[in-house]
């Protein structure tokens, strides 16, 4: 579980200063970092045989994904401090060498293992990386920024639905407790990202 | 917060009083955790009790898993953390979702049991209950986590605990958001899919039984309580006046003095269970804590003799009016 303090301290931090390009700049590497994972996986799996009907919340996450990835591009007011991309690199370097890992030849798509370890990571990434606590009382509820991260967030409640369906009853060879332990293993993953990230935002 | 290992999963809890007094164990409702009887612990403490509380599967600090959970492991992950807490025998009491769970224990673990008090919970599905679930769930999964909170305040709790708190809840709402996972409750919740009613087993349950249930709930009304009280033989039913589903926090103090009346009568050997219906009273610090209930107590109006009615005095006929041209 993250600890609810480091929530308190980014929130915070945004209500004495407001969405800052530097604060948005933050928020976006880590959320396009995340979204842009699931979407080289998805992209990698959305035409794997026999999928049939899972095929369809394959393809409809893989473009929610990017309406999500674009829609923060557009909305973010980007910070053009090359220090910030270097130290946000930093932080959500474990995600992308989990993806990496995941994508690594042959692929999700011919290696079973990859394809389960990518829907867990997905999950843990839609499940645990939650923004909503970070937005002050005192922000513009009309602020473009503002209403994408609450988009966004919502639609990842709903995408989560894809991952939970799959975890529980992907036809698998795995065992049920390696796949949990698979599970809680990338939780802990996105959760130390997210510990730090959300320091690094509370951070002057 | 200290941790168990139970199979592959964590299990946080709070153990609160020296050793060698009585426990109390606290399960929790769907969306609660461990942390939510701290008052409960302060108050039963220094009356010599230890209490117990901890986050169950999926819930607050403790494992949250995803692919499986299936209700009856939570009965099974009690009876093993008392084992790992070397404590023999307890009292449960437990609420809403726990109320299920305290119930499954006391019939297969009964023999870990001082006591059981069931409050805000039911045995089996009602059809309003299997919709109202049906509902819930479909909200989680649709409109998400924040939905189901929006949901379940008024739910809950009454008109004037929302007209008092209701600046305090968006803050509540926020930390109940940190602390839950919306995917680990629709496990929970999924996990009722292959729910079997518990009621043909109640008559298992041989240990005192206290039943609570909130006025006013609307949530698990009085029809789930009926089918609670009607099969447990050493049994009795307390109604929690003005309450609603949520009364262990809307209405602390009555709930801990009603407990506390309960244990009591258990540890003294006066407890006489007897399914009869009861009503609490309103003061904790009143002197008669449990009033008789008058009336069928499954019924929200009672209906008096009829009075009848006095002769309707005769009207005289209106002359009627000439037309004028």
């Amino acid at each position: 579980m993250i600890d609810p303090a480091l929530y308190d301290q980014a929130r915070e931090r945004i209500s004495a200063s407001g969405f800052t390009p530097e604060i948005q700049t933050k928020i976006t590497l880590l959320l396009c970092t995340a979204k842009n994972g699931n979407l080289m996986f998805h992209s990698g799996v959305q035409w794997m045989q026999n999928l049939n009907v899972v095929q369809q919340f394959i393809l409809s996450q893989y473009s929610r994904e990017l309406e999500a990835v674009t829609l923060l591009s557009r909305t973010t007011q980007w910070s053009k401090d090359p220090a910030l991309a270097l130290e946000g690199s930093r932080i959500v370097a474990p995600l992308m060498l989990a993806w990496g890992q995941i994508m690594m030849p042959p692929g999700p798509m011919m290696n079973p293992q990859a394809a389960y370890r990518g829907i867990s990571l997905g999950h843990a990434q839609l499940a645990r990386i939650r923004l909503l606590p970070v937005i002050p009382e005192n922000a513009d509820p009309l602020n473009p920024f503002v209403v994408a991260l609450q988009r966004i967030e919502q639609e990842n409640g709903r995408m989560l639905q894809t991952q939970i369906r799959l975890l529980k009853n992907i036809g698998t060879e795995i065992p049920i407790e390696e796949r949990e332990a698979l599970v809680e293993q990338d939780q802990e993953l996105v959760d130390g990202v997210f510990s730090e990230f959300l320091a690094w935002l509370a951070a002057l | 917060m200290p941790t168990i290992q139970f199979g592959h999963h964590q299990v946080h809890y709070e153990l609160a009083g020296p050793p060698g007094k009585p426990v109390i164990t606290f399960l929790n409702g769907l969306t609660q955790n461990a942390n939510l009887w701290k008052s409960y612990a302060e108050y039963f403490v220094p009356r010599g009790y230890r209490v117990l509380a901890y986050d169950m599967l999926g819930q607050g600090r403790s494992s949250k898993p995803v692919i499986d959970i299936k209700l009856s492991m939570h009965a099974d992950m009690l009876d093993n953390l008392l084992g790992q807490l070397k404590i023999e025998k307890t009292h449960l009491a437990s609420i809403s979702f726990g109320g299920i769970i305290g119930l499954d224990f006391a019939i297969r673990y009964g023999h870990r049991l001082h006591s059981l008090t069931a409050m805000s919970t039911f045995a089996e599905l009602t059809p309003q209950l299997d919709l109202l679930g049906a509902v819930m769930l479909q909200g989680l999964a649709e409109a998400g986590l924040p939905y189901l909170q929006s949901m379940l305040y008024p739910m809950n709790m009454s008109s004037t605990w929302i007209a008092a708190n209701r600046e305090r809840i968006p803050a509540m709402k926020r930390a109940g958001y940190i602390g839950n996972d919306g995917y680990a409750m629709q496990n929970l919740m999924e996990s009722f899919v292959e729910f079997k009613p518990l009621t043909p087993d109640l008559h298992k349950i041989k240990v005192p039984t206290l039943i609570m249930n909130g006025e006013f709930d609307f949530f698990t009304p009085r029809e789930c309580h009926e089918v609670i009280r009607s099969k447990i033989a050493n049994s009795r039913l307390l109604i929690i006046q003005h309450a609603y589903h949520a009364f262990t926090l809307e209405m602390p103090a009555v709930t801990m003095r009603q407990l506390e009346v309960f244990l009591d009568q258990v540890a003294a050997g006066t407890w006489q269970g007897d399914q009869s219906v009861w009503i609490a009273a309103e003061d904790p610090a009143a002197e008669t804590q449990w009033l008789p209930c008058a009336g069928d107590w499954r019924r929200a109006v009672q209906i008096g003799v009829p009075v009848t009615a006095p002769p309707a005095p005769t009207r005289r006929k209106a002359p009627s009016r000439k037309k004028t041209t």
